[in-house]
């Protein structure tokens, strides 16, 4: 976690590293309620011309929420993320998000906090973004 | 060469809604068992989405939950059995879909774009989560090195039971067609 009032433009977010597994894939598609059987039934996956199964999109999203949270902390509240997909994330694909600080503003007794990222396997970017969220300003 | 007939129909689903149903509605209030499933399965230990003591004591005062979760509260309760031969789709799905025009001009083939998310206020548990999802814009038609497809980007519109809208999530797609007739 890190300190609120120490946050400036240019930080680098901790690095967050993801071994992905097929249980890991198929846990996050169903916790996020996706069950196409692309995310846990390799055989219908390679029908549809995949390798394996694959992570879902929501589970893109999940992780992206941890990442930012884990280095803002439990106060930071999350206001904005967009992101564009890129290469498919399969099992035993090491998956390592880093982002960095875009822009700091003190506003109404909020800090908003601009965050650019992204997330790449050894086959080029699964996931490249911004976020935007609001922490407390600590008196 | 333009198909006058499938570019009115087109233009005729702009702003208008994807489900022919109404709003999904959450099956299920926002819940803890859910949310601690959904925790586990990101390795995400934020104490704010599970821990009763530090989220009364953080600057939400109580259990919230995931704010990436408001696509998750509104997913149907699926239809197991078939869900292979209905190509992925949860439910079975009535009558003609927009996606169901554009596979007929033959952009057969899905790829997901973007997806963005615009948070408006966390959830507590107890809410119950309803989505309206319209379609926002169709592309005309454009080579890609996938082959010729069309964009379609849908806007969904989160609401809890009073009508306050929690969030907005838009969503893009790429139909295209994969038999490389796109040169």
């Amino acid at each position: 976690m890190t300190t609120v009032d120490a946050i400036a433009v240019g930080d680098q977010l901790p690095a967050l590293q993801i071994d992905m597994t097929a249980t890991l894939i198929a846990a996050g598609a169903i916790a996020t309620r996706d069950f196409m059987p692309v995310h846990h039934d390799r055989d219908y996956a390679n029908a549809q011309g995949a390798p394996d199964i694959f992570a879902n999109i929501l589970s893109d999203t999940g992780y992206c929420s941890r990442f930012l949270t884990d280095w803002a902390g439990p106060d930071a509240r999350l206001r904005h993320l967009a992101i564009r997909l890129g290469v498919p994330v399969f099992p035993g694909d090491r998956l390592v998000y880093t982002g960095s600080v875009t822009s700091v503003e003190v506003s109404g007794g909020e800090r908003l906090v601009e965050v650019e990222f992204r997330a790449a396997t050894a086959a080029g970017d699964h996931v490249t973004g911004t976020a935007r969220l609001d922490l407390p300003v600590t008196v | 060469m333009v198909d006058e007939a499938l570019e009115e129909k087109l233009a005729s689903l702009v702003g208008a809604p994807v489900g022919r149903d109404g709003p999904s509605v959450a099956p299920d209030p926002v819940n803890l068992p859910m949310i601690r499933h959904w925790a586990a399965a990101f390795g995400d230990d934020n104490p704010v989405y599970t821990d009763p003591v530090a989220a009364a004591g953080s600057r939400f005062g109580q259990l919230v939950a995931p704010p990436l979760m408001l696509q998750t509260w509104t997913m149907p309760t699926p239809d197991l059995v078939g869900i292979a031969e209905r190509g992925g789709s949860p439910v079975a799905v009535d009558g003609e879909t927009a996606l169901a025009t554009l596979d007929r001009a033959g952009y057969v083939a899905t790829l997901a774009t973007n997806s963005e998310f615009e948070i408006l206020r966390y959830l507590h548990l107890g809410e119950v989560v309803s989505a309206t999802t319209v379609f926002e814009s169709i592309s005309e038609e454009k080579k890609t090195r996938l082959g010729r497809g069309r964009f379609i980007t849908w806007v969904t519109t989160y609401t809890v039971e009073s009508g306050e809208v929690v969030g907005r999530q838009t969503f893009r797609i790429l139909k295209f067609d994969p038999s490389g007739t796109g040169e």
